[in-house]
């Protein structure tokens, strides 16, 4: 079979296999993907493909382009939704293969799109194969990490999907750097840039694929013990993917990271913004540009330390503190204002994008901790819903309530106050949604003769 | 790994070839991660200049 090496079982490591090679395949793939929040570095380039200096009467809108993020955004939680148990029996390599083969496709159909100028090529390229590509890549290493590091297996997510958050610091510069050397004064340069990126992207995923192996069945680290009973919230049984969906746990965790989303990506959009107007004088658009810079730097060291700190606080407990603090954090934003303090300004930014980042990192394993480690990628593409649902709801909301005040006369400086108090008030809807999450009905767990192995036993060693 | 039951020099032997990709496949990584959190930090100190 000419893809034998992408099954399962060809999958499995060989005794002396360091665990510590899992995270890197998992963030060969994640800083590739992690490349579509830099994506608003090509949009105002494409306004310009025939007007080159100037957008000309031909040349896409910016309206038009935003669509291409939101596809993506999109097709990212339906993807991770539907083959999130076509990526859990198939094996991480064959998800991180598809992935890299959409991710990249996706890139270089949208190249052909900037050729021929068709903006429907790039809605198919990169928003919906881009999409799936993000969404399979996305949820391909989680599992694994947990599999390999059953002893922290918040830390392990939390390196890949720190990795989804990095990704924009690379790409955003190698893009600008690419253009530069492909423009000319009668071309942009865009299309060449998402050829070479697209190339790339394959290779970089390519080596994760490579790298990426499944445990042995049977084996643990070295001291490692794993509990006997189930404790209050961490199970040693198993919830099949679809049982999942029946349960109120499933549900509760839905709206927690939803909740803690929204939040954070209704203000996050909004950091420039909001930062020049509530300190006019104080801080310049340059700065501001700055400022967001940094705090994408939180979010990205969040995703790693709060879910490292998860495995030893609890994850519904790190959740808790993301709800209380994030409550108290938000609601004071309006005061650093009134009272003019930018370091109270930035501080409680800078915590706040932490943790959301954290609640992303955190997620998966909340979920292995509640459903069981069988099933986790599956169910996780399915949680991920709540972050295409938040991804409409955050910059909605925020944009209609300001919108809503400045219609109303309330002074720019003071319009974002009612959205913080709103924001603050969904993470107080998120604590108590938090409140609820207890253990799975033992009904739901898969019964013994249903449970499958990591991988058949008849898989030769070491292959 | 815990339950490995392989001879005492095949396990150093892996144990030396895994240092040697565990420094390849973290410096795969992290060298662009860390290049593109320097330039991120560079850009927001020339904007707070």
């Amino acid at each position: 079979m000419a893809f034998a090496f992408l099954t399962r079982y060809r999958t499995v490591a060989a005794p002396g296999y360091s665990r510590w090679l899992i995270p890197p395949a998992a963030l060969c793939v994640h800083l590739c993907i992690g490349q579509a929040y830099a994506f608003s570095v090509f949009n105002l380039p494409m306004t310009k493909l025939i007007g080159i200096t100037q957008s000309a009467p031909d040349d896409w809108k910016l309206t038009e382009l935003g669509w291409i993020f939101s596809i993506a955004i999109f097709f990212l939680g339906a993807s991770a939704a539907v083959f999130g148990r076509w990526v859990e029996e198939g094996g991480p390599r064959r998800a991180m293969f598809a992935s890299a083969l959409c991710w990249a496709g996706g890139f270089f159909l949208s190249a052909l799109g900037v050729y021929l100028h068709k903006l429907w090529i790039i809605y198919l390229g990169y928003g919906v194969l881009g999409g799936i590509g993000l969404g399979l890549g996305y949820i391909s290493p989680v599992s694994t990490l947990i599999r390999w590091f059953p002893d922290r297996p918040g830390m392990a997510t939390g390196m890949a999907i720190m990795g989804f958050g990095g990704g924009a610091f690379i790409a955003s510069p190698l893009s600008v750097w690419l253009m530069s050397q492909f423009s000319t004064p009668t071309h942009v340069g865009v299309g060449e840039t998402f050829i070479v990126m697209g190339l790339i992207y394959l290779c970089f995923m390519m080596v994760g694929a490579a790298i990426v192996r499944l445990p042995p069945p049977g084996w643990a680290p070295a001291g490692y013990v794993p509990p006997v009973r189930s404790s209050k919230l961490v199970t040693t049984q198993n919830v099949f993917v679809y049982q999942a969906l029946k349960t109120p746990q499933f549900w509760l965790i839905w709206w927690v990271l939803c909740l803690n989303v929204t939040a954070g990506i209704g203000v996050l959009g909004q950091a420039s913004a909001m930062s020049q107007e509530m300190f006019k004088g104080q801080i310049t658009a340059v700065a501001a540009s700055g400022l967001v810079g940094l705090f994408s730097l939180f979010n990205m060291g969040g995703r790693f330390a709060w879910s490292s700190i998860s495995d030893y606080l609890g994850r519904k407990n790190t959740y808790f503190v993301f709800f209380a603090l994030g409550t108290v954090l938000y609601a004071l934003v309006p005061h650093s204002g009134t009272i003019g303090s930018v370091a109270l300004f930035v501080f409680c930014y800078a915590v706040i994008f932490s943790m959301y980042g954290g609640g992303f990192a955190t997620v998966p394993a909340y979920l292995r901790d509640i459903f069981g480690t069988r099933y986790v990628g599956a169910i996780h593409g399915l949680l991920l819903t709540a972050w295409s649902m938040a991804g409409i709801f955050g910059p909605v909301l925020v944009n209609y309530i300001r919108e809503y005040n400045i219609t109303h006369g309330v002074a720019p400086a003071q319009a974002y106050n009612i959205t913080m108090y709103v924001m603050a008030g969904l993470l107080v809807i998120g604590f108590i949604c938090n409140a609820f999450v207890r253990a799975v009905d033992p009904r739901h767990y898969l019964k013994e003769t249903e449970r499958g192995g990591v991988a058949p036993a008849a898989a030769p060693a070491g292959e | 790994m815990a339950n490995d039951r392989r001879a005492p020099n095949a396990r150093a032997s892996a144990a030396t070839g895994n240092g040697l990709k565990l420094v390849l496949a973290w410096g795969f990584v992290g060298i662009p991660l860390a290049w593109g959190v320097i330039q991120t930090l560079v850009n927001a100190i020339k904007a707070f200049h």
